[in-house]
């Protein structure tokens, strides 16, 4: 059933988007088809595999200290209150900050490089880390709490054995957003700063006037980013078994 | 190879939550291997009383003994099973009747052997790798009982223990409790706002008064043990007895 829905909306997509490329909506938008010839050349000339490695080494660095700060940081304001009330406003503060903006300072500050697009994926996906660690502990039901005090557990086994795994899936579903959003921030930096990876193969077939190998690019970035997800949903699935 | 079952002395104890006093002068004596039932209507301060013995809640003033040690934290005495039973979602069967051997320290091997027995004895042999979740309350409940009563307490305090539990199965869990008790010897506490069950299961029913919760009534269930099995409900004592709890009760609400 749900295999069934999967193709059929797969099938009205591209049949949409043919359609659009048919309709003069604009001048040279490319045809499905197109696409996908265009992506099977990047492939063979390898210019996209070469793109894709040098991106997806901002995307593993800034994501990875993302987890590594952001997990420890909203555990800890979801452990010490006061710490959590002072933190999240900052951290409501980047979630509103027009990231984008700010690329200029960052390339000035870390230079034309992967640290800068790292950086940038760092600031696009941290806080939802953070704050979904936060809510995690916040959300720790008080009887367990209760429970791990008359059996007279010390503070780091009601940490370990009854706040670490009550957070777990609100962290792991915060990491699977943030991923998301890593990507976003991962093409927003090389569209805007780099002469290189992913962002670059769009920004240079763009202003060549070859749409069909920008929407290629772009058809790539998603797929990639489709696969992370869903690599990272099973992993969940697996992790959380006892939510029957 | 079970301790000895020790006495509770609630002396004296006052609580309050801001302005609004649960416990006023509370004395209670709970006999070594006694099964003493607290019940009163809403307000009363039972499960605080509860929660004063189990360490849970530091009296304001006075103070509660367990076997000759005035309670300061919660103690190695006491095993505490709760109303929402508190099992971890995310543990097995097995796994959550091992948790307070776990949390004091008992190498692996002994914690899931003696569990194991535990979930026999509780009636759930089979079920050890089922979580929480795919279980009924009753069942859960036996959970909870299991990991009350693996680490071999002298004391088991229960919260309303039956409370989430339907009817029918609520009795065949009441039976099976009073056999385990004839079994373990535990001195036990029950918070209960059934008549029928402080009757059924205890010794002696302690009635308590609301707004400001004080000892209100100390009533003796003289039915004979073994009484799981045994028809107790249908006689004409047990009616008797439900009655006077009635009478008593009805005057506090």
């Amino acid at each position: 059933m749900v295999v069934a829905l999967r193709a059929a909306s797969v099938i009205a997509f591209v049949l949409l988007w043919e359609w659009a490329a048919r309709v003069p909506i604009s001048f040279n938008f490319p045809s499905p088809w197109a696409t996908l010839t265009a992506l099977v050349a990047l492939l063979r000339s390898g210019a996209i595999l070469s793109a894709t490695a040098t991106s997806l080494q901002s995307l593993a660095l800034g994501f990875g200290i993302a987890i590594a700060v952001g997990v420890p940081l909203g555990l800890v304001m979801g452990v010490v209150r006061p710490v959590g009330r002072v933190a999240r406003v900052y951290l409501d503060l980047l979630i509103a900050l027009p990231t984008a903006a700010l690329i200029p300072l960052v390339i000035l500050s870390f230079g034309i490089n992967i640290l800068s697009s790292a950086v940038i994926v760092f600031v696009f996906s941290v806080p939802f880390v953070t704050m979904n660690a936060y809510g995690g502990v916040r959300d720790v039901r008080p009887r367990l709490l209760e429970m791990a005090h008359a059996f007279d557990a010390s503070r780091w086994q009601v940490f370990v054995r009854i706040v670490l795994p009550s957070a777990l899936p609100m962290i792991l579903a915060g990491i699977r957003y943030a991923l998301s959003r890593a990507f976003v921030g991962l093409i927003v930096a090389e569209l805007l700063l780099s002469p290189f990876g992913l962002g670059r193969l769009i920004m240079a077939s763009r202003s060549m006037f070859e749409h069909d190998r920008m929407f290629a690019t772009v058809l790539w970035t998603l797929l990639l980013a489709g696969v992370a997800l869903a690599a990272l949903a099973r992993l969940e699935g697996r992790l959380l078994r006892w939510r029957t | 190879m079970a301790p000895r079952p020790v006495e509770i002395v609630v002396d004296g104890v006052s609580k309050a939550f801001g302005t609004v006093q649960a416990l006023v002068d509370v004395h209670v004596r709970v006999r070594a291997g006694e099964f003493l039932s607290l019940i009163g209507p809403s307000g009363c301060g039972k499960t605080t009383l509860l929660k004063t013995i189990a360490g849970l809640v530091a009296p304001d003033s006075g103070r509660v003994v367990v076997g000759g040690r005035t309670v300061e934290g919660p103690g190695r005495e006491c095993s505490v099973v709760f109303q929402d039973f508190a099992l971890l979602p995310w543990a097995t069967v097995q796994k959550n009747a091992e948790f307070g051997l776990l949390l004091r320290g008992v190498p692996a091997a002994a914690r899931a052997e003696r569990a194991r027995g535990m979930i026999a004895k509780v009636g759930l042999a089979g079920f050890e790798h089922a979580y929480p979740a795919q279980l009924s309350g009753g069942m859960q409940q036996r959970v909870g009982l299991a990991r009350a009563l693996a680490v071999n307490p002298q004391v088991l305090l229960m919260d309303e223990p039956f409370a989430s539990i339907d009817e029918q199965t609520r009795r065949v869990f009441q039976d099976d409790l009073l056999q385990l008790w004839s079994e373990e010897r535990k001195t036990v506490v029950l918070v209960t706002h059934s008549m029928e069950e402080a009757i059924y299961l205890s010794d002696r029913v302690v009635v308590l008064s609301p707004r400001p919760g004080r000892v209100h009534q100390v009533l003796d269930v003289p039915l004979p043990r073994p009484r799981e099995g045994a028809g107790v409900r249908a006689t004409a004592e047990f009616a008797r007895l439900v009655d006077d709890l009635w009478k008593v009760l009805r005057k506090l609400q």
